[in-house]
């Protein structure tokens, strides 16, 4: 996806044109409900992609950041403040809380990382549970950005716009020095700190404009749903499949966050009469399937697969581009 | 200070459990650096074998936990073979998608098949308190830590003594000189992937009594896991059943002291706190 070519930008925009034109013929709230869901996941991938795709860094604790903004929307819009504002507010406070948890889990590489990702979200949920501020395990009623008898059809826009901005972001950080430092981060992140890239400066921009949009996507969703509580808007489910919607789709490509959300979300919701409860089985099978046949994901693997057909390979990459190889090299790196 | 040793006391009665729980996960992370995120669930399946013995078969956990021991074990061996292999060399990333992957379709398999209900494991012993002087004990409790303290002196001696359990450490230590030494590795792997799977059966079973079943019942234990093979450092079997017991202890007196909902967050703020000053953990060695 690296050279995106002018054709390929007007085929981006027609697509989210279709996008945007699709209440004009569907009337039906429970499909503009899933539509939501998969425009609001693909942008919580395409966030996600910031961090865990392009700086390589696998945060599973994203849902900090997705429950601040609900949170925040509904606290601040109590306090007086303009929705809309409130919004934007919860958004900065996501991104101070970003550069507080980064600087303490960016110290930590592999496994730890993920872990304290993991121990940051937490921490946040029980926070909420417990707390009176939040409402504890209650919750709190948000206020609703959008009314009317059609406001699925403009969460949904909203959703659709927020991903085409994320989708435009992950791009434009694609083509920067900042992309190619954290690509050169997730690669090797020793060499990068050899060769003068501030790699802790570099992971924490990106945890920050990641928390941000982030938490945006958190204040949609708080909105939609009316109502939030810490198991529903802080839980650690969210965060691992924010991750999983990433990964399946090709981490590190501008596509993979919105094709991971597009089958992931629409095969959950296929199987949900199947499975009632236990929607989230079939993610564990496709996550199992993935990691065993195709590691690069979804994109990574039709890369693979074109690039094979039609030029000979390129020897002297440098940077791989596009799709990340996941595999890791052949022998494990010990501390 | 009667409560404060009171609360100490009960700490260690969990901390057992824990020290087991973190044994298990210190065999497959610790030492062999398989990032494992089912762990949980593993003692979940543990939990729902020694119920169903218990609910069908009248048998008691107390003897029912064997059982979800042997039954981990042989899965855990099988789950190595067929899920963990291919992914033993690969980055933490793939091993913690793997694993993942493996807990959720546990936790919604046992939904799907359970359902979500809550079920109580009815015994008498539970409902026993034995007393000595101003101190109160939970029977159930008491036997658990009976029973998981002859389990964790029993395992410290087999990575000790036995031939098997020195090359456990072997691998753990060194994986490149291992094999020139004679070790089947991957056996051994194996094995060892399949013990932590056991033990966390074994784990389950005797927290069956004092908890709450269902599905997601797990999912608390794989940070705490975590924590505890953290805070015993990494590699150290032993060092994984200190932390069990002092993260037991720092629970309960969490609860004594600040309140019951936050003992989870003590979890989280030692683990972040042992990583960010002593990585090596509060009974590890460093190591080069």
């Amino acid at each position: 996806m690296k050279g995106l070519r002018s054709w390929q930008l007007w085929a981006v925009l027609g697509i989210a044109a279709a996008c945007a034109s699709v209440p004009l013929y569907v009337r039906n709230d429970y499909l503009l409900q899933v539509l939501f869901r998969i425009a609001l996941f693909s942008a919580l991938g395409l966030a996600w992609n910031l961090v865990g795709g392009y700086a390589g860094q696998l945060s599973l604790g994203h849902v900090a950041f997705f429950g601040v903004g609900a949170y925040g929307l509904a606290i601040f819009t109590d306090l007086g403040v303009p929705r809309w504002i409130s919004m934007l507010l919860a958004a900065g406070a996501a991104t101070l809380l970003a550069a507080i948890i980064g600087r303490i889990v960016f110290r930590l590489r592999g496994p730890y990382f993920t872990l304290a990702t993991i121990a940051a979200g937490e921490v946040l949920r029980l926070m909420a549970t417990n707390l009176k501020i939040t409402g504890g395990a209650i919750g709190l009623t948000t206020p609703a950005l959008f009314s009317g008898q059609l406001f699925w059809k403009w969460f949904y826009l909203a959703a659709i716009g927020l991903a085409l901005i994320t989708l435009i972001i992950n791009y434009r950080v694609s083509r920067s020095r900042f992309g190619y430092y954290l690509m050169a981060i997730r690669e090797d992140e020793e060499t990068a700190r050899a060769v003068g890239i501030d790699s802790l400066r570099c992971k924490l921009q990106s945890l920050l404009l990641s928390a941000f949009l982030t938490a945006l996507a958190g204040a949609l969703y708080g909105s939609a749903f009316q109502f939030i509580i810490p198991d529903s808007v802080l839980a650690l489910d969210t965060s691992v499949q924010i991750a999983i919607i990433t990964m399946l789709g090709g981490a590190g490509t501008l596509l993979g966050p919105v094709i991971g959300a597009v089958v992931l979300l629409s095969a959950s919701e296929l199987f949900k009469n199947q499975f009632k409860e236990s929607h989230l089985l079939i993610y564990g099978i496709l996550i199992v399937a993935v990691v065993l046949f195709m590691p690069e994901g979804i994109v990574g693997a039709l890369q693979h697969l074109f690039r094979r057909r039609t030029k000979p390979p390129d020897v002297a990459a440098g940077i791989a581009p596009g799709g990340r190889d996941l595999s890791g090299s052949g022998t494990p790196r010990r501390s | 200070m009667i409560a404060f040793l009171q609360a100490c006391a009960n700490g260690l009665l969990t901390g057992a459990l824990y020290a087991l729980i973190g044994m298990g996960l210190a065999l497959i992370f610790g030492v062999q650096r398989i990032v494992n995120f089912a762990h949980g669930a593993f003692l979940m399946v543990g939990m729902y074998a020694t119920f169903l013995l218990f609910d069908k078969l009248n048998i008691n956990p107390y003897y029912g936990f064997m059982a979800a021991g042997v039954l981990l074990f042989t899965f855990g061996y099988l789950l190595y073979w067929v899920l963990i292999k291919p992914v033993q060399n690969k980055s933490p990333f793939m091993q913690i998608l793997m694993t993942t992957g493996i807990a959720l379709i546990l936790t919604d398999g046992a939904q799907l098949i359970f359902g979500a209900d809550y079920h109580q494991t009815n015994i008498e012993l539970i409902n026993r308190t034995l007393r000595y002087g101003p101190f109160s004990l939970n029977a159930a409790s008491l036997l658990s830590f009976g029973i998981a303290g002859v389990l964790i002196v029993a395992l410290t001696m087999f990575v000790r003594r036995n031939l098997t359990g020195q090359a456990l450490r072997a691998i753990a230590q060194n994986p490149e000189v291992a094999p020139l030494m004679g070790i089947n590795v991957l056996r051994i792997q194996g094995l060892s992937f399949a013990l932590g799977t056991g033990l966390a059966g074994l784990a389950g079973g005797l927290l069956l009594p004092a908890l709450y079943l269902f599905p997601g019942v797990g999912e608390d234990y794989t940070t705490k896991a975590f924590v505890i093979v953290v805070l015993g450092g990494m590699g150290s079997i032993e060092g994984a059943a200190l932390g069990g017991l002092l993260l037991g202890v720092a629970e309960s007196l969490t609860s004594l002291y600040v309140g019951n909902q936050w003992a989870l967050v003590v979890d989280f703020a030692l683990f972040l706190l042992v990583l960010s000053f002593k990585p090596s953990g509060i009974f590890g060695r460093q190591r080069a």
